[in-house]
């Protein structure tokens, strides 16, 4: 069975052969001015500083949905940038409106995860 | 009590006092076969009363709609049975949905935070048989006792009302919408308003537009069940729905056929990028049985659903036969189950209906610690 790729928010491939229960957020609070914090399901942690999100923003206009190749440089965003409001897609993802006025970013979990775990936020 | 009167009581059958501790320990070896536990760590046994050696519970079921009710209530029985001091017992089988899509406060509380479950009904293609699952689906649990909503999302092509003729909405003094009865089930439908036999002709905006309302401002109140039949295919409002509210869960139905298997997949897939959990996969048109023969004709080949649910690791949750009365009884605005409830599709509705409340209460089970929904003011 191939691999589908999709364009909700993501760049993965999914279509696993068997679907066990997906990670999801246990509870969700903005721990100081610049970071937002999450418990998840599985009891990890994880603290993201928001301009940090920001610069990662992964909707079609900050990184090429065909390449992949990032849109948005990392020094035009400022490191007064802050989210108005936090929000949850389905429950999968979350979307940040950001104080900037960009709102396009849809973080999936899966995505949030992989951020925790590659860099210390 | 003298030594020999409580020797005589003991012979004769007239027990000391049952005691809780004892009532629990003999439930506790009655398994939920869909939970995994014991129905007494699950929190299912309430309201134990005791009177000497008489006694009465109730067993709290997580569905109206539970396949094995009955079949509990007798392990139950013949449990406390062999307590050897028992009297008489009573046990009742009361059910409370469990289910909870989002928290006080949230965005989408006014309109479904009184609804404990959304159940995406979906396919890949069209002419599958979808809507009519939704519509006997909704009914079905209806008629178990759960409270049901029934939300036609197919803006460009709603056939709810038709299939099931809803009374006129009442006025609202508020900024909801009243979705209508039909019989027992709320709906709501774009076939309701204004133009409803026109072509729907809506440009994307707009109609993610409308989905939106349905989910945010409609008042669809205190309800166990809200089905939502999804437009066929897997696009825009599809990825709407998903998006705007917390779906529990979704049901994918097919035909037997390949081809319709090929679009079943993509819908799955679609429901597994957005992690929306696949309850099972519902085969229609499984199977004619001809009134003459009795004999089952297995029109649009066979086996179909079972291997892609296979393929996946999801539940294969029934095969509705082919009937005649059912499409008659569709096209006349009464959905099968209660045109003609004995009759062979009727019945596998009803078996649906059991299979997919015993899937959403599995969910619950593994997703109990989740937020289902959440919205946070960043403060400066």
């Amino acid at each position: 069975m191939g691999s589908t790729s999709s364009t909700v928010g993501t760049n993965e491939s999914t279509v696993p052969s068997k679907m066990g229960p997906a990670v999801r957020v246990k509870s969700i609070s903005q721990l100081d001015s610049r970071t937002l914090g999450i418990t998840w399901t599985d009891d990890q942690t994880s603290t993201y500083d928001v301009v940090g999100l920001r610069r990662k923003c992964p909707c079609a206009t900050c990184i090429d949905e065909w390449t992949h190749e990032p849109i948005l440089k990392p020094e035009s965003v400022s490191e007064n940038v802050r989210p108005v409001k936090v929000e949850s897609v389905g429950q999968y993802a979350l979307s940040i409106q950001f104080n900037d006025g960009h709102k396009t970013g849809i973080y999936t979990f899966s995505m949030l995860r992989k951020l925790s775990k590659s860099e210390q936020n | 009590m003298s030594l020999l009167k409580s020797v005589q009581d003991k012979l004769m059958g007239r027990g000391e006092r049952m005691t809780e501790e004892q009532i629990k320990q003999a439930l506790s070896t009655i398994m939920d076969p869909d939970l995994g536990k014991d129905i007494v760590t699950l929190g299912f046994v309430r309201n134990v009363e005791i009177s000497g050696a008489d006694v009465k519970l109730d067993i709290n079921l997580t569905t109206p709609a539970c396949p094995v009710k009955e079949t509990m209530k007798a392990q139950a029985e013949e449990a406390l049975r062999k307590l050897p001091t028992i009297g008489k017992i009573t046990v009742n089988m009361t059910a409370t949905t469990r289910g909870k899509i989002t928290q006080a406060g949230s965005p989408i509380a006014a309109s479904l935070g009184q609804v404990k479950n959304i159940i995406a009904v979906a396919s890949g293609k069209g002419g599958v048989g979808k809507s009519t699952t939704a519509v006997n689906l909704a009914y079905a649990l209806a008629a178990s006792g759960s409270s049901v909503g029934l939300l036609d999302a197919d803006v460009y092509g709603p056939s709810i009302p038709h299939m099931t003729k809803p009374d006129a909405p009442a006025q609202s003094n508020s900024n909801l919408i009243n979705p209508p009865l039909a019989g027992e089930v709320k709906i709501m439908s774009i076939g309701l308003f204004a133009g409803g036999d026109k072509a729907t002709i809506l440009r994307g905006p707009m109609v993610s537009g409308v989905i939106k309302q349905f989910l945010t401002q409609v008042n669809w109140g205190e309800i166990d069940y809200l089905i939502i039949d999804y437009p066929p295919g897997t696009g825009d409002i599809q990825l709407t729905l998903s998006q705007t509210a917390p779906i529990t869960g979704a049901v994918v139905v097919t035909t037997p056929q390949d081809v319709a298997l090929i679009d079943v997949r993509k819908a799955i897939a679609m429901f597994d990028t957005m992690k929306v959990p696949v309850l099972g996969v519902v085969e229609t048109m499984s199977f004619f049985v001809c009134d003459d023969c009795d004999k089952k004709h297995h029109i649009f080949r066979e086996g179909g659903g079972h291997r892609v649910a296979n393929e996946f690791g999801v539940s294969f949750l029934g095969g509705i036969p082919l009937e005649p009365a059912v499409a008659r009884a569709s096209d006349q605005g009464v959905p099968a189950i209660k045109a003609a409830p004995q009759s062979p599709a009727s019945k596998a509705y009803t078996e649906l209906a059991g299979a997919v409340a015993s899937q959403v209460s599995i969910i619950h089970e593994a997703y109990k610690d989740a937020l289902n929904h959440f919205s946070i003011d960043w403060q400066a």
